[in-house]
């Protein structure tokens, strides 16, 4: 049987499954022995959890950790929202996985209608917040601050039909799927959070985005960049404060900036990109790991506490899955896990696509909304 | 042992990694501060963090139990907080600098370091020092070479430096290097 046939066979089969993206294609997991449903009582437990280091290419979790229990997980509590009561996290224990190509062939029987998407919040209240945002940078409570807009709309979808064809358009280093009996989540987040391999761990933190164009090469995307003070200066600050989480679990002098402002080319974008390095303390765990790093900085702002408090007085509807994290916990204490960014999650036959960006000094409130929507629109023009 | 007060900020472990290039660091948070630790150490460092000096009383309380006691030095927050305690007035500013890399020199002939010389610093302040300034045994060291923004104090007769630029940035070059004089100072 191909691989082809293998992909659609147990996506009509009705199965549970992951898709996440490898180095060379894509991995899938399925068959499923076990799935935990995270709260804060459990959490903890999960993450400590000592698993016999048995060799296999299954011996792993995989899963998401929603916005709301990273906040908890370090002693923040959100303030009551609007939720649609969705898991604040899922990990499942695979028993088979599968290697696919970038090119995931899927015959699109999605027959769903044009779907028309409700924003959240109106320009005049995004303007008001901005506002009130921007004082709160003039004053020093926050250096830089991520707020999220929401668009939805009623639709039955066929995840996999989207995720192939958003694959096409954007092949995401952190891109994934999940496929479960009653939510669905498709992704092609660029941003890794956390790679840890034995005591070495890294964080490519982005900070900077531009659309590849016939004019733009990556010479003249790295001119862009450097040009552009407002993006350096963000850049600057989620770079250290990146290097500030690494240093919570890492040994002194051993974080270093390994790569600095960068460029990386996809398929239609540029992205500016640092790539920073440690060595783990001796008796530091997986929990101590998420808890320094997660939620990631680049989508919240700077410094963190105080911003996700900030943020979580404002914002009046739940995160959910938007600047989570998606990835992997291996038996042998290996990890890797995203930033949920550039997402739709469909839950109850509701597709919602979070985006954000940033308040800084200097930064346009007209700007920053129409920004949101460029970002939203690219998974919005998937339902078309 | 160098006792570092966190005011939940998100560089505070960047200043405890370059501050144990020199020597062993413990740092905690300032709503929990250990009294065994802080007797015990031989340097306090405020670390920088979001707000106003206003906002820290506690901060404050163990500034004035330890000044000219221990050696004290202040970082962004941490260099506003110690100025605030001595009665200046820390205000915002027109310009705001965060993540921006400025050159800075150093103005005056009572610094440790040499007049004249220029500085590459990463900055990150909403606020500043209100000036004129002028308290006992305090010197304005360093300032922004541009706006004139006051960037170092030094107290050399009772040991209190503060910097409002990020010695532990990645856009500060040499940063550790300005660090390990006023350790040894």
């Amino acid at each position: 049987m191909s691989k082809k046939d293998q992909l659609s066979d147990i996506h009509n089969s009705g199965k549970s499954y992951i898709i996440y993206k490898s180095q060379k294609g894509f991995d899938l997991y399925t068959n499923f022995s076990k799935k935990i449903i995270l709260n804060n009582n459990n959490i903890g437990s999960f993450l400590s959890k000592e698993n016999k280091n048995i060799p296999g290419n299954t011996n792993l979790y995989i899963g998401f950790f929603g916005y709301e229990i990273l906040n908890n997980l370090i002693g923040i509590k959100i303030p009551k929202q609007k939720s649609i009561k969705f898991p604040k996290g899922i990990f499942y224990k695979p028993e088979k996985k599968i290697s696919l190509s970038n090119n995931l062939k899927y015959e699109n029987k999605d027959k769903h209608k044009n779907s028309t998407f409700k924003i959240n919040i109106n320009k005049n209240s995004y303007t008001k917040v901005f506002k009130k945002f921007k004082k709160k940078i003039k004053s020093g409570d926050t250096y830089q601050i991520k707020i999220c807009t929401k668009y939805k709309t009623k639709s039955m979808i066929d995840p996999l039909s989207f995720f192939s064809k958003l694959s096409k358009i954007n092949l995401a280093p952190e891109a994934f799927m999940i496929r479960d009996k009653n939510y669905s989540i498709i992704s092609c987040s660029p941003e890794n959070l956390i790679t840890k391999k034995g005591t070495n761990i890294f964080t490519k933190p982005i900070a900077g985005t531009v659309k590849k164009t016939k004019s733009l090469n990556k010479i003249k995307a790295l001119k862009y960049f450097r040009k552009n003070i407002k993006e350096t200066k963000e850049h600057n600050m989620i770079v250290d404060m990146e290097r500030n989480d690494l240093s919570r679990i890492c040994k002194p002098g051993s974080v270093k900036l390994s790569k600095q402002k960068t460029v990386e080319e996809y398929k239609d974008l540029f992205h500016y990109v640092s790539l920073i390095k440690g060595k783990l303390k001796k008796n530091v765990q997986n929990i101590d790991i998420i808890k320094a790093m997660m939620p990631g900085g680049s989508v919240i702002g700077c410094p963190k506490i105080n911003t996700l408090r900030l943020l979580n007085k404002q914002e009046k509807e739940n995160r959910n899955i938007y600047t989570g994290s998606f990835g992997y916990i291996k038996f042998n204490g290996d990890m890797r896990f995203n930033i949920i960014i550039r997402s739709i999650l469909n839950f109850k036959n509701v597709s919602e696509i979070s985006v954000a960006s940033g308040v800084v000094v200097d930064s346009n409130a007209q700007h920053e909304f129409n920004e949101n929507y460029i970002k939203a629109k690219a998974l919005i023009d998937l339902f078309k | 042992m160098i006792y570092i007060i966190d005011h939940n900020d998100s560089f505070t472990h960047n200043v405890v990694h370059q501050f144990s290039l020199f020597d062993e660091v413990e740092c905690d948070n300032y709503n929990e501060i250990n009294k065994t630790k802080l007797q015990k150490a031989k340097v306090l460092v405020f670390s920088p963090g979001p707000g106003n000096p206003k906002d820290y009383p506690k901060t404050s309380q163990i500034y004035k139990k330890f000044k000219g006691k221990k050696k004290m030095i202040g970082i962004c927050l941490g260099f506003q907080q110690i100025l605030f305690c001595e009665g200046a007035k820390i205000i915002e500013q027109k310009k705001i600098y965060h993540g921006f890399q400025s050159d800075i020199k150093v103005v005056n002939d009572r610094s440790l370091f040499k007049k004249g010389k220029i500085f590459k610093v990463g900055r990150y302040h909403s606020l500043k020092l209100k000036e004129p300034f002028k308290i006992n045994n305090f010197d304005i060291t360093m300032r922004c070479l541009k706006s004139k923004v006051a960037m170092s104090f030094e107290n050399n007769k009772e040991k209190i430096y503060g910097f409002q630029f990020h010695p532990e940035s990645f856009l500060t070059i040499n940063g550790h290097l300005l660090i390990k004089k006023i350790l040894s100072a």
